[in-house]
């Protein structure tokens, strides 16, 4: 009998998995075939790189990774800059009204961010930054969440290596930096991950602040490219699709161990 | 008396209104080794906190080297400190953890190198320089701890219960080289312990507190031959001090209570004895035995035996002292002068 109930469960988790992955295996065979072979599934069908060719001649593709390269590199510093001190001070600076100001940022993680796009609009704009890179990363600096999980390993730190730096001449920013930054890196590592794929994949933001191929990310470029009005070719979208995943995919694929395990090790799942 | 390093005048710590420790006052020559003596919750780990900086007091001063530093920072006090759970950087290899305060003050690296070369090998851990503290055994963590807290060269060390995660074998023997590492160096040792054991045989000087209070403070033996109070009776010695309520022995009634040392007790022929006890338990030790006895106007009484011995518990036994062996306290528990005015 719990023979039976563990083949369901291997049956149920492939169905799941084969479901999940079927979008990101058609988009792959597409991509290597002319349009009809792939529509009609032709099995014998010859391998093409044609829509690679035709796909990466229809955009500045390479702008657009530029972009986005550019834009979660920045969005991660200004997050660990501004979650790191934000972490530290909400565990263990002792300021009044502490708790009440920590509650309002959880506060934050409430809020779909998708409410607050007219506001963030109406406010990057008034600092000049519309059509920016640092305009589209910068509502994501201050992230709830990120600092949410650096009070918590920050925390998690013993009082006595605290006390210890204190004793050997370190200041507040010293402790920081050589005891709790070293301290919490597993947590920055799975923050990293999970701050890259999020605003490698956004969408939304990008599209209503960006205006121009030189600030355009991966996503909005790809949105642009597969416009009805650009003529549908399911193989060339898929082929400018699987460009704008791979390197993610390739990253998780080739550090999937360490991804796993950096959200063991930050508690997280 | 050699020129006075720490003192501490009348400070106290309260939290909310709860006793943290009430008016210490401390004089600490320079070079000796002072332990902290007394149950957990006495107020000895605050008072140790309170030398290092990381608690401030809220009343009194404290003078280090001459200087006040009641409220300066634990880095500017010009001390070193070893905690109880060592307190080391577990990103940091065993190299970096020792000079972990030499980088933070800037000491160029040429010296860095020299220094920690000198404190790896006074405390034999030469060869360890690029392990974790993950990697070490208890008693190497502990090294670590040490060669980080001379490594400075400070005067003045603070050690808070140093050994207690040690095995008891191990702790005698780092015990020695603690005491020995103090000595070669010349530094003022502030150690905390709640084993009087530790406190009695490393100590120059032993304060004893309960309370957040000072019970007393003087030489290990002074606390052992001539306790200040009843507290202290009981609490240094092993085993400590019996007490025997004054109506028991006739010719004392000045006195509330009488201490008696287990060494000072002998057996005594049937009739012949001061004081008819039962025995309770025999703890043998190897070179002797110590006898627990019942009596119901005493506690604590044990009875020292050469070798091994064994009395069933129950049996009736009869023992005898000389008064001049006796303690004396008064009905709020403090020393007496000897009525004969033997001893003080």
């Amino acid at each position: 009998m719990s023979g039976l109930t563990r083949h369901i469960e291997t049956f149920g988790a492939l169905l799941l998995a084969v479901i999940w992955i079927s979008p990101l295996v058609f988009a792959v065979w597409a991509a290597f075939h002319t349009t009809s072979d792939a529509v009609n599934f032709n099995i014998a069908a010859p391998w093409t790189l044609d829509n690679f060719r035709t796909a990466w001649a229809g955009a500045p593709w390479l702008r657009y990774f530029l972009n986005t390269f550019l834009l979660v590199t920045v969005i991660l510093i200004g997050q660990f800059f501004v979650t790191t001190l934000a972490g530290f001070a909400f565990a263990q600076v002792r300021f009044p009204g502490r708790d009440i100001v920590f509650l309002l940022v959880l506060m934050q993680l409430f809020i779909l961010p998708e409410v607050l796009i007219v506001e963030n609009y109406v406010m990057i704009s008034r600092l000049g930054l519309f059509d920016t890179i640092l305009g589209v990363g910068m509502p994501y600096m201050a992230s709830a969440f990120g600092i949410f999980l650096m009070r918590q390993a920050f925390k998690g730190v013993p009082i006595e290596l605290h006390e210890a730096a204190r004793v050997e001449g370190c200041g507040w920013f010293g402790i920081l930096w050589r005891v709790y930054v070293p301290l919490a890196r597993p947590t920055y590592l799975a923050y990293a991950l999970v701050s890259v794929s999020t605003h490698w994949n956004n969408f939304l933001w990008p599209l209503i602040v960006t205006n121009s191929p030189d600030t355009r990310p991966l996503t909005v470029g790809l949105s642009i490219f597969g416009a009805p009005e650009n003529g549908v070719n399911i193989s060339v979208i898929s082929a400018a699709t699987i460009m704008s995943v791979a390197p993610l995919l390739v990253a998780f694929l080739v550090f999937q161990r360490q991804f796993v395990q950096a959200f063991l090790r930050a508690g997280i799942k | 008396m050699p020129d006075t390093f720490v003192e501490v005048q009348n400070v106290a710590k309260r939290w909310n209104g709860q006793l943290g420790v009430e008016g210490v006052s401390l004089s600490i020559p320079r070079g000796s080794f002072v332990a902290l003596l007394g149950p957990s919750g006495c107020g000895k780990s605050t008072t140790l906190r309170l030398l290092s900086g990381l608690e401030l007091p809220d009343e009194g001063r404290i003078i280090i080297d001459g200087k006040d530093v009641t409220t300066a920072a634990p880095s500017e006090r010009n001390l070193s400190m070893v905690f109880q759970s060592y307190a080391l950087f577990p990103h940091l290899s065993v190299a970096e953890n020792v000079v972990f305060g030499l980088k933070v003050r800037r000491v160029p690296a040429a010296e860095r190198r020299e220094k920690l070369k000198r404190a790896l090998e006074i405390t034999g851990l030469l060869g360890y320089e690029a392990r974790k503290p993950g990697a070490l055994s208890g008693g190497q963590r502990q090294r670590v701890a040490l060669a980080r807290a001379i490594v400075a060269n400070q005067p003045l060390c603070l050690m808070d219960e140093p050994l207690s995660n040690l095995d008891a074998k191990l702790r005698a023997s780092v015990r020695k080289d603690i005491k020995k590492l103090q000595l070669d160096l010349g530094i003022t040792v502030v150690y905390v312990t709640h084993d009087q054991t530790e406190a009695m045989s490393m100590a120059d000087h032993v304060v004893l507190m309960r309370d957040g209070r000072i019970q007393q403070s003087g030489a290990p033996e002074d606390l052992y031959y001539r306790p200040a109070n009843t507290f202290v009776a009981e609490f240094v010695g092993a085993p400590p001090m019996a007490l025997i309520d004054s109506a028991m022995l006739p010719g004392f009634e000045r006195a509330t209570m009488i201490g008696l040392r287990a060494e000072s007790l002998r057996l005594a022929e049937a009739g012949k004895g001061r004081l008819k006890c039962r025995v309770s338990e025999c703890e043998f030790l190897g070179s002797e035995t110590f006898v627990g006895l019942t009596h119901p106007g005493a506690r604590g009484l044990t009875i020292s035996m050469p070798g091994l011995r064994h009395i069933p518990a129950g049996e009736n036994l009869e023992i005898d002292f000389a008064d001049e062996d006796l303690h004396f306290f008064d009905a709020e528990g403090n020393r007496l002068r000897h009525p004969n005015g033997v001893t003080v």
